[in-house]
């Protein structure tokens, strides 16, 4: 009797072709897309988000184009960051058109098309048991996404993704090995525990990492000018990675940030400097790994 | 996932599929040696994942009775009616079929909110009608 390898195709619907035709589509329509970096952590509240936006400000100033996925369908924040919550989708000629920010940042973000007081529901014609599709329904509006919207020529193409240290491999998975990791921690030992984690996942697919950030390294205080820490120091725990650079938390940035305004390019703020200089860090890595 | 008609060795073709009822596709195979027929039934979780691959089964006719059997496929067409519904005008946009056209080429979820934010744009700008010149100018305002 023959086996399933033995029999050519499926007798009728082709479903390991219509994969097939998304992927090529997915690949032919990201052909502009110079580089593409995930901004990962795994453990949530690290501030992936607020750091995609900062350094695609950054790498914006020194010229370059470019725009930034949202793949956090559930909790989506690029939206709001960019100050695009009420930026109409536009078909354009060649697909979904981006909208872009006031700082001429591409923010595609279920922001843009569910209004924060809503969760983002998918009809099912499964009664309850979500948990068992969601996630492969989620997955797959991202492929949809990605083979129709109108990327056009970038420099980057930053994908803010959501917690989770499993997750963070299945979207290393997802993406593909062309897609290079940006982790996120804290200096707190419980953030770079998970962050660890996330690592050791990540480990086990062939994506270059191209190194670290710690968020929220430290505070400035307004009353006596000096830098304190807001988390007590891991040094035990080593994640093994390039340190690309450490960010110190600014309450004018996180203001900024809740208005979807950009910190003023003359500003002061060490937060600024500080995301400046990973940018390009982060260039300098990926032209190492290229 | 393949069928094989055992007796006759021989990997089975799928004839035709129908739309789901209550959640449930019938698709009937088919044995080109001996013609003999089956069907594949279904249930309500397994057509729901086949749903969330984003893949075709059978004719794109079944499957498109099949969106539209409970919902759009669209996650956020309640909340277009909404949008719709807070405009307090119930009065239909007329899209000329370029317009048509270019909104069928988006992602079919985002879609029905395409739609009305493309619509609230237009009115708000004096337009009686969708066409490319309003997608255009739309896009130049608020796009790449």
């Amino acid at each position: 009797m023959k086996s399933y390898f033995d029999i050519t195709g499926d007798g009728g619907s082709d479903v390991l072709g219509q994969v097939a035709r998304q992927r090529a589509r997915i690949k032919e329509n990201l052909a502009g897309v110079h580089h593409r970096v995930a901004i990962a952590s795994g453990k949530g509240g690290v501030g992936k988000s607020t750091l995609t936006m900062q350094i695609a400000l950054a790498l914006r100033a020194g010229g370059s184009r470019v725009t930034i996925l949202d793949a956090d369908l559930n909790g989506p924040s690029q939206a709001r960051l960019g100050g695009l919550s009420h930026a109409p989708l536009v078909p354009g000629p060649d697909g979904l058109s981006v909208p872009a920010s006031r700082a001429g940042i591409g923010i595609l973000s279920m922001g843009t098309m569910i209004p924060e007081s809503k969760a983002l529901e998918f009809d099912s014609v499964a009664e309850g048991d979500s948990h068992v599709w969601r996630s492969t329904r989620e997955f797959a509006a991202l492929a949809d996404l990605l083979a129709t919207v109108a990327w056009g020529n970038l420099d980057f193409l930053l994908i803010d993704l959501p917690p989770g240290a499993e997750r963070t491999f299945q979207y290393a998975e997802f993406f593909g090995e062309s897609t290079a990791f940006v982790l996120v921690t804290l200096p707190s030992a419980l953030a770079r525990g998970v962050v660890s984690r996330s690592v050791s996942a990540l480990r086990r697919a062939p994506n270059k990492i191209l190194g670290y950030i710690e968020n929220m390294s430290g505070y400035l205080c307004p009353g006596c000018g000096q830098v304190k820490p807001l988390f007590p120091t891991a040094d035990g725990i080593d994640l093994g990675l390039t340190h690309l650079g450490s960010v110190p938390f600014d309450p004018q940035l996180a203001a900024l940030c809740d208005a979807g305004e950009p910190m003023p390019a003359d500003s002061p703020s060490e937060a600024l400097a500080a995301t400046r200089s990973i940018a390009s860090r982060l260039i300098q890595e990926l032209e190492k790994a290229s | 996932m393949k069928f094989l008609c055992v007796p006759c060795d021989s990997p089975m073709k799928m004839s035709q599929a129908s739309p789901p009822e209550r959640g449930s596709i019938s698709v009937v195979y088919e044995c080109p040696e001996c013609f003999h027929t089956m069907a594949m039934l279904t249930n309500p979780m397994e057509t729901q994942l086949v749903q969330s691959l984003g893949v075709k089964i059978g004719p794109a006719s079944a499957d498109e009775k099949a969106a539209g059997a409970k919902g759009n496929g669209c996650p956020f067409s309640g909340m277009a009616e909404e949008m719709s519904d807070d405009r307090g005008d119930a009065a239909e946009f007329a899209w000329t079929p370029a317009a048509e056209k270019r909104l069928g080429n988006i992602p079919s979820f985002v879609r029905a909110v395409a739609r009305t934010g493309i619509e609230k744009y237009a009115r708000e700008n004096g337009f009686s009608q969708v066409d490319e010149q309003v997608l255009d100018q739309a896009k130049d305002y608020f796009g790449m």
